[in-house]
């Protein structure tokens, strides 16, 4: 077990750095220098401590998305539509935080947004998980087209209800300053998001390894017959995982919301979730791995927004998505290549066996 | 009204084509998660070839072969490499936004007006087109409407009358049966994704040649799924991606309608963007009888 969790770092570390030379040589087409640029954006980002913040502030809600994706994973289900729960959490967050704030004091008004965003976006999570379980629906195919539904009720409300006073733009007015999540590092823009992210990796991590209700999630995920067969009623599984998971992406709402924003606005963070599943896959859908597979994609994001801002370069900020899809089909081959050499190391060994 | 039908059946035609690579490609048991990517990509393709070779033609190529690219690169890790479909397929989804976003600004830069090309000219079909109503929506549609009319019925013969067809449908049902029989179960599903994806970039390319004559990153938004939801609703069958389209596209002429009529009033406009999506969730969740391929997204382990 610890030698295989040493193989996947290695080669998924091997795998991260092939898929940023890929995408640095891709620099060369806008006729820039891509060791000069990295460097200089690196020295931009280490240099400046509110960038080097942005980090943590851009992973708080990919740790979230991606806990989204491997909780459902782990039973072998596929939780596409953490954007959507995200959606349902987001809105859910402003409305309380519009509604409330300045009226319940800060701490309990946190501890209440907490649970009614976990509730939404996890509402959303569940019904997925009943159309499975009901239905026998393809839960992909339904969470990728609740994303769409969501983002429309989110438009809808962005209009109509929740539209700012002024009405100019298509978002809410900003919230309250006593709904904010508070900072906790002065000079940047990190808040209390991220350590509720953590809190939530390692929350997951004992849930799933060290309760009986994770054991048979996982059950479920290995075999779910067998699971049927030992008494464990894998529809039930599948609402309680989509659900769980549901209401994890909602909690990304409530981070970004109260602790970036601070108001709703049209295509908020668009791709978290799909960026979600592509670091629950470089993580192996660790919860651990997780936080840090969310750094990385943190800082490849902080990378590509500074890229784009350095002068008289040109470079478009849409490069994140580029690079981190380059990574993803890296991380995605090097799975295969690990298992490839450890499947010819057993088989030489194997041999030399047979010969003795 | 004639007028909505017909765009409606226009806008039924990438939709049905892109139904269709997947119904190849389900039949084999490879589902093509990267569609939205390929449907991208196509438009991309067919974008950019247009406008540097200024001729359509050129730029229906060049997204066909965009198409088939990006299917090499889905199938290469799936089929041969034997990775999760789902997870490949988002992985290249994103990188395919990223890709055209990226070169749009290396060829064109940040253009200030939004570059236009020639889009597809419509094709009257002498006598045909005479037809009142039917004349009117069916057959005064641009070439890759009527190559669509054409590919429905051959695919239903390639794939159910043909021993071509029984090999494609023994793939997804049984590929040991096929190993068996002698046949290369891998490649029988790598070429069959390759065909999938030169028709997803055709596909996709309809976005930009067929209708818009421009490219934005967001012009697929989400369509790639739809054909991929049609394929699913439509039981794996062509007959089934005709009613499953025609379903789709009537909902949306019917909506457009409506709005028109009553000037956003009755319906607000997110309802109406949204109905493609509820549509395929109420109808996933409605359908029983499913008749899907044994081994759908499950690779092939050849014991040796």
């Amino acid at each position: 077990m610890k030698n295989n969790i040493k193989d996947v770092l290695i080669y998924n570390v091997g795998a991260v750095i092939v898929g940023l030379f890929i995408s640095a040589c891709m620099l060369f087409f806008l006729k820039v220098n891509p060791a000069e640029v990295f460097a200089e954006a690196f020295k931009k980002i280490v240099s400046d401590g509110y960038t080097t913040g942005e980090i943590l502030v851009k992973a708080t809600p990919l740790i979230f998305t991606a806990l989204a994706f491997s909780f459902t994973y782990k039973a072998n289900l596929f939780n596409i539509g953490a954007q959507g729960q995200f959606y349902a959490g987001s809105i859910v967050a402003v409305t309380l935080s519009l509604l409330l704030g300045g009226v319940v004091p800060t701490v309990p008004l946190i501890i209440i947004l907490l649970i009614a965003v976990f509730i939404a976006g996890g509402a959303v999570g569940a019904l997925i998980g009943l159309a499975k379980a009901k239905c026998n629906a393809n839960e992909f195919l339904v969470s990728m087209m609740s994303t769409y539904v969501v983002a429309a009720i989110m438009d809808y409300l962005l209009r109509t209800v929740l539209r700012e006073t002024k009405g100019e733009y298509l978002q809410t007015d900003p919230i309250s300053k006593s709904a904010y999540l508070v900072n906790i590092i002065p000079g940047t823009r990190v808040h209390l998001g991220f350590i509720i992210a953590v809190v939530a990796a390692i929350g997951v991590w004992v849930l799933l390894y060290k309760t009986p209700l994770g054991f048979r999630i996982r059950a479920v995920g290995c075999n779910s017959n067998a699971a049927e067969l030992s008494g464990i009623r894998s529809s039930k599984i599948y609402v309680i995982a989509f659900l769980i998971s549901g209401g994890l992406a909602g909690i990304a709402g409530l981070t970004e919301v109260n602790g970036v924003q601070h108001m709703l606005l049209q295509n908020f963070n668009e791709s978290i979730g799909s960026f979600g599943i592509g670091i629950a896959i470089l993580a192996n859908g660790n919860p651990i791995g997780v936080i840090f597979a969310a750094l990385l994609f943190g800082f490849m994001n902080v990378m590509g927004t500074t890229m784009g801002r350095l002068p008289g370069l040109n470079i478009p900020s849409s490069i994140i998505d580029y690079i981190e899809g380059i990574v993803m089909i890296c991380v995605i081959i090097a799975y295969f290549l690990r298992r490839y050499v450890n499947t010819r190391k057993d088989k030489k060994l194997l041999m030399k066996e047979s010969e003795k | 009204m004639l007028n909505i039908l017909s765009r409606a059946v226009m806008m039924c035609t990438p939709l049905m084509l892109g139904a269709m690579a997947e119904v190849y490609a389900e039949r084999t048991g490879m589902m093509i998660t990267s569609i939205e990517g390929i449907f991208l990509m196509g438009a991309f393709g067919g974008f950019v070839g247009t406008y540097f070779t200024g001729s359509i033609v050129l730029g229906m190529l060049i997204a066909i072969l965009c198409g088939l690219v990006t299917a090499a690169l889905y199938g290469g890790i799936t089929v041969y490499m034997r990775q999760q479909q789902i997870v490949t397929g988002t992985a290249i989804n994103i990188l395919a936004a990223g890709f055209c976003a990226f070169f749009y600004r290396v060829l064109f830069g940040i253009p200030t007006t939004p570059l236009k090309i020639a889009t597809l000219p419509k094709i009257e079909i002498p006598l045909l087109s005479k037809i009142p109503v039917i004349g009117e929506v069916l057959f005064d549609q641009n070439i890759l409407t009527y190559f669509v009319y054409l590919i429905i019925p051959v695919s239903y013969f390639v794939l159910f009358r043909t021993s071509l067809g029984l090999t494609l449908r023994s793939t997804g049902e049984n590929p040991e049966a096929v190993d068996v029989a002698g046949l290369n179960v891998n490649r029988i599903r790598f070429l069959t994704v390759l065909v999938a994806g030169a028709f997803g970039g055709l596909a996709g390319s309809f976005y930009t040649l067929g209708y818009l004559g421009m490219f934005t990153s967001g012009i697929i938004g989400g369509r790639g799924w739809i054909a991929f939801a049609i394929c699913f609703l439509g039981n794996w069958n062509p007959k089934g991606v005709v009613i499953g389209t025609l379903v789709f596209g009537l909902a949306d002429a019917v909506s457009i309608y409506i709005q028109a009529v009553s000037g956003g009033t009755i319906f607000p406009n997110e309802l109406i963007i949204a109905l493609p999506y509820i549509l395929t969730i109420i109808l996933t969740i409605s359908r029983r009888s499913f008749n899907v391929p044994a081994k759908l997204g499950v690779p092939y382990f050849k014991e040796d």
